[in-house]
């Protein structure tokens, strides 16, 4: 009888501290819902690079279509900035710069300006299409989907990663 | 008449055993009632009853304890003054602190005291654990001190972190963003943690207020009572600090010691109150 006790306590105990978990996890969340609207295709221009700052998202525009970037960097999550030029000063140091895998540019001395992303928090350089060549980055920063709405807007999941070579063709 | 005296004497015998409740040990009248009610209480007498000369060396103990429970002290105190105008609301969080800072009279003041206290208490906790670890005061009968001691710094760290986002601005925002990320790399549990830290995915509105909460009451409490371990164990085990010599009894052997005992190895029972007990002796 008493052992029972001792292991109802025991139990009890331990279902408390289950439900208490559960109890501090919310269930509904009030945040930024992940899916939103951004401006027509149209008014995007081939080549160009739109930040969204407040989505953490990025908007880009290339000869074969368009792709989103998710603006998270990937060492701790951080909102890496624009910049249009992110090689020159290490190009002078110096610094080796690999060469873009998605798009083959390269940095070099003759041609040192890449546009990028650099991170506020630890430095961490992204070039224009979200790979990482500097700094503690561990991977490229996430794509997201897209596609286009009814009313012809541009619609973002920031939910949703994809591919790297995913690109809506418009 | 009768009646009233016996009420009055029913009212004097209550209020009489109330006080006797609280002072249990009567007026100090004499040495021994006044040595016996500093022994016997854990506030009065924090240290144990017989203590080493070399225990108690400043050069060895560098008053670290101390100085991190009165910087403690001094946080609790300053925590409780800002909390009158603080609001943990994204909304209102960044107006409050800049209130705090230049409109509020000396709430410069308590919010710098604050600051530094909380700068200060990491040093002072962290210098302690280094002076208990280099003079071996970790060591039997002590480990589990020890152990106390090192969820107490843990507790300051946290302490720190959590206090770090209240200002809401970006410092605070994008360094929180940081070091729950970093709680996302843990196996398993990781990315749960930093759901139920900051009630969401991102550091918003729930994050403010879970933070503020442990801030204000999970982490100072579990302090406090965690700290109460060490000061317990210090009086019963004693203190580290080698062998040094016992107090000195008093030469001439009288029971009060007659010599005024300033820095002479006096041990724990110095009677503050000689004046009183040489004239009221009964």
């Amino acid at each position: 009888m008493r052992r029972f006790g001792v292991c109802a306590l025991l139990g009890a105990s331990g279902g408390a501290l289950v439900q208490g978990g559960r109890y501090l996890q919310p269930n509904a969340l009030y945040e930024d819902p992940p899916a939103f609207k951004a401006d027509p295709p149209s008014s995007y221009a081939v080549g160009s690079t739109t930040v969204l700052i407040d989505k953490r998202v990025v908007i880009n525009r290339d000869p074969n279509g368009f792709y989103a970037i998710s603006l998270i960097c990937t060492h701790l999550g951080c909102t890496p900035r624009y910049f249009p030029d992110v090689t020159s000063d290490l190009i002078a140091e110096g610094t080796q710069i690999a060469r873009d895998p998605d798009t083959g540019h390269l940095a070099t001395k003759s041609n040192p300006v890449l546009p990028g992303f650099k991170c506020p928090c630890h430095g961490s350089r992204y070039f224009r299409d979200s790979v990482n060549f500097y700094g503690p980055a561990p991977r490229p920063m996430d794509h997201l989907h897209l596609e286009v709405a009814r009313d012809g807007k541009l619609f973002i999941d920031r939910s949703i990663v994809v591919d790297r070579s995913f690109r809506l063709k418009v | 008449m009768r009646v009233i005296r016996a009420a009055v004497d029913e009212i004097y015998s209550v209020i009489e055993q109330m006080v006797g409740a609280v002072f249990r040990h009567g007026l100090p009248l004499t040495d021994k009632i006044a040595a016996r009610t500093t022994l016997t209480n854990f506030v009065l007498h924090i240290h144990p009853v017989r203590v080493r000369r070399s225990w108690i060396r400043m050069s060895y103990t560098l008053c670290l304890g101390g100085l991190s429970f009165f910087l403690f002290i001094v946080l609790t105190v300053t925590g409780l003054y800002l909390m009158f105008y603080y609001v943990p609301s994204t909304n209102h969080a960044y107006q409050d602190m800049r209130d705090l800072q230049f409109v509020v009279t000396f709430g410069g003041l308590i919010r710098n005291m604050h600051r530094w206290a909380a700068h200060a208490m990491v040093i002072t906790v962290w210098l302690h654990m280094a002076r208990v670890f280099l003079t071996g005061a970790y060591k039997k009968p002590r480990e589990f001190n020890w152990g106390v001691g090192t969820l107490l710094l843990l507790i300051t760290l946290l302490l720190s972190f959590t206090g770090y986002l209240l200002p809401w601005d970006q410092l605070s925002i994008w360094a929180v963003t940081v070091g729950t990320n970093m709680a996302k790399y843990a196996p398993i549990a990781g990315p749960y943690t930093r759901y139920l830290l900051l009630g969401g995915k991102i550091v918003g509105d729930n994050g403010l207020l879970r933070f503020y909460v442990l801030h204000v009451v999970g982490l100072p409490l579990a302090g406090f009572l965690l700290m109460v371990i060490p000061f317990w164990r210090v009086r019963n085990d004693g203190l580290s600090g080698g062998l040094g010599p016992w107090p000195v009894k008093p030469a001439n052997g009288s029971r009060h010691g007659s010599e005024p005992r300033r820095g002479g190895g006096s041990g724990p029972t110095t009677p503050r109150w000689r004046s009183v007990t040489t004239v009221t002796t009964r």
